[in-house]
């Protein structure tokens, strides 16, 4: 049986087809003004990969921002709910997880099953997300995917001490006319960001077995600060991080179908 | 126009038809800012008694030249809507000093008047202690009467302790309607959303008291059998200061829950504890007023409100509970802190929400209402 996940955020949409607990096909695309069209497109393309139609589907289940507005999908859920079960499909000793988005970052706890029975989301601030990191970044000329390997190579990290990320783009400015070597800087840029999502994450009591999930993770300089501030590992994930609301979609839809390891 | 057609059409406005009636027709309009001014005092003094809303509101920008942006947004809003002339209507407006924020629209509508001569000329500072005690029932019985004897002088008129008494009676009845329709939400079938209740006790604090009588007759009429609760629905408390937003009560209830109780100055704060009728009447208001159902304002009262809280969770069969304050508010940022321990002494869960009024924001709104009602959904489930 085949079912799907469509996951439409508000700056990409990813769509994951599965079959009896397999991966089969997934799609990455930027989205569009309208939520609907984007969410057509991207599943188009995952059915193009997997050589299916629409119909071939038996259930889909919507996640993301856009997610009450998918028409084809017969059931939406939270992006907690979706990147937990996403993150515990890949590996199943996972209870923690720690999704840093574009605009918004979260702390999950996980039972067994891989369903969230807590959270947290950043409500105050976006000085934790990767919108903050992109200014940033651009404060200092360096691309967003660029900001991670270039820090990695940093000795003497900067230390940025504001909270609000209007005032760390400030201090960031401060350092680069200040002649700081721009590793340097990156590295305090990653660490910054990090205490922020930190800071929320220790509210919760979170158990062994972390994961790192949405486009964020793919950053590593800051994977590796978060993980020295909370001094825990992350484990790795077998499928693209930012795939993880979109997967755990499809993995919902596939207990929902009654499919057994879903 | 059915009763909640006619409901949500004074709950969204301003100003309303039976307002302007009652206006043409010679009476006069009194302003007030919150739950602890006593509707009954204006009201045997002849006045329709008229709580400021923020409801049609263009903005904060004419009311930031007085706030500053750290200061609560519905405040904000509705000193707004009196910089720009919203309010021109009333003849009179009673502050209080509910909170920092809210007492200072007092000095700043004082200047607003001098400047401008913008919006009425009389207006009164109510102070009430922040405390429960004899000595502060003392203090706010001398507070009321001094808001008797400023209204008298200001208008030229007497209010006798007869006048009062019908006042108190006619409130009463009010109150217990009210009561009554918020009691029909104990059981399966609940006669009424979240949303709705707001938009009632919005619309009821804006007409004529024996309108509102009329209008709350209708409503429990109309509620006998009705049930707006979804097969799953969660039965939810919400506790929290200023909401008339109906939509974001709605956009939560939406994710799969219905409010059947709360602790909102829009709610039961407002049906709860009659005012003794055979006592003599300034000293009974003052009771009734300071020893209601509290806001956070009342400091050595969180332990009423805690047994409130669990009374209603048990009574209510209550599944779940949300606060949501607006930002910056202390008192109700202490409050939820406080809430959240006591969910969890009840284990009972809790999620809190922070906003801007008229803010926005529903997709983070909605993502949070979601996964904590998803989160409750796993809870119960068993461990297969
Ligand atoms: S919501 Fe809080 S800050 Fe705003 S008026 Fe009420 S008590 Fe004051």
């Amino acid at each position: 049986m085949f079912y799907a996940g469509c996951d439409v955020g508000s700056l990409t949409a990813e769509a994951v087809i599965m079959e009896d607990g397999r991966l089969r096909s997934w799609a990455i695309l930027p989205v569009g003004a309208r939520t609907e069209e984007s969410a057509y497109s991207v599943m188009q393309q995952a059915l193009k990969e997997a050589g299916l139609t629409m119909d071939g589907l038996a259930l889909i289940c919507a996640t993301g921002y856009g997610r009450k507005n998918i028409p084809f999908a017969q059931f939406n859920l939270s992006e907690i709910s979706c990147h937990g079960m996403g993150a515990h499909w890949c590996d199943p000793s996972i209870r923690a997880v720690i999704d840093v988005g574009g605009q918004d970052c979260k702390a999950i706890c996980l039972d067994r099953q891989g369903r969230a029975v807590d959270f947290v989301m950043n409500d105050k601030c976006a000085a934790g997300t990767g919108r903050s990191l992109e200014i940033l970044a651009r404060a200092i000329n360096l691309g967003l995917e660029d900001l991670g390997p270039v820090s990695l190579k940093s000795r003497h990290p900067v230390r940025i001490t504001n909270r609000c990320s209007i005032f760390m783009e400030l201090e960031v400015l401060q350092h680069y006319y200040g002649g700081r070597k721009i590793r340097d800087i990156a590295r305090g840029i990653n660490h910054a960001v990090a205490k922020r999502v930190a800071f929320l994450a220790q509210s919760l009591d979170m158990a062994p077995g972390f994961a790192l999930t949405g486009g964020v993770s793919k950053n590593a300089g800051v994977a590796k600060s978060l993980e020295k501030i909370l001094g825990v590992r992350f484990r790795p994930l077998k499928v693209d991080p930012q795939l993880m609301g979109a997967l755990g979609a499809a993995v919902h839809a596939g207990v929902k179908a009654g499919v057994k390891d879903s | 126009m059915d009763i909640f057609d006619e409901i949500r059409f004074i709950a969204r406005k301003t100003q309303n038809p039976y307002l302007k009636e009652a206006r043409s027709a010679g009476q006069k309009i009194m302003g007030y800012l919150c739950s602890y001014v006593p509707e009954e005092i204006l009201h045997a003094a002849g006045f329709i008694p008229y709580r400021l809303r923020t409801v049609e509101s263009l903005g904060t920008e004419k009311g930031d030249l007085y706030y500053s942006a750290l200061n609560c947004s519905f405040v904000r809003h509705c000193f707004d809507k009196a910089v720009r002339g919203d309010f021109d209507f009333l003849d009179g407006v009673i502050f209080f000093n509910g909170c920092d924020h809210s007492r200072r629209m007092y000095d700043n509508w004082r200047d607003l008047y001098r400047e401008r001569q913008a919006g009425p000329g009389f207006l009164h500072m109510l102070i009430a202690p922040h405390k429960i005690s004899q000595t502060a029932l003392n203090r706010y019985t001398d507070e009321l009467s001094k808001l008797v004897r400023a209204l008298e002088e200001s208008f030229g008129l007497k209010i006798t302790d007869q006048k009062l008494h019908n006042s108190i009676c006619l409130y009463n009845e009010k109150r217990s309607l009210l009561a009554q329709l918020f009691a029909m939400r104990k059981g399966e079938k609940v006669p009424l959303t979240g949303a709705e209740s707001i938009r009632l006790v919005l619309a009821l604090s804006a007409v004529p008291v024996e309108k509102a009588v009329s209008l709350l007759e209708k409503m429990i009429d109309a509620c006998q059998d009705r049930n707006v609760a979804k097969p799953g629905d969660l039965r939810l408390f919400m506790a929290g200061g200023c909401m008339e937003e109906a939509d974001h009560m709605q956009l939560i209830e939406d994710q799969g829950a219905v409010v059947v109780a709360d602790n909102l100055c829009l709610g039961a704060r407002s049906v709860h504890t009659p005012i003794e009728e055979d006592l003599p009447p300034v000293p009974a208001i003052a009771r009734r007023y300071l020893t209601h159902l509290s806001c956070p304002r009342m400091v050595n009262d969180f332990y009423s409100r805690s047994h409130y809280f669990e009374e209603t969770i048990r009574d209510f069969s209550v599944d779940a509970v949300i606060t949501d304050k607006l930002m910056f508010c202390d008192l109700w940022g202490g409050e939820a802190f406080l809430l959240k321990s006591e969910a969890r002494r009840l284990g009972i869960p809790i999620l809190t929400l922070e906003r801007e009024m008229h803010g926005g924001g529903a997709g983070q709104v909605q993502t949070r209402v979601q996964a904590f009602f998803e989160k409750i959904a796993n809870l119960t489930q068993d461990d297969a």
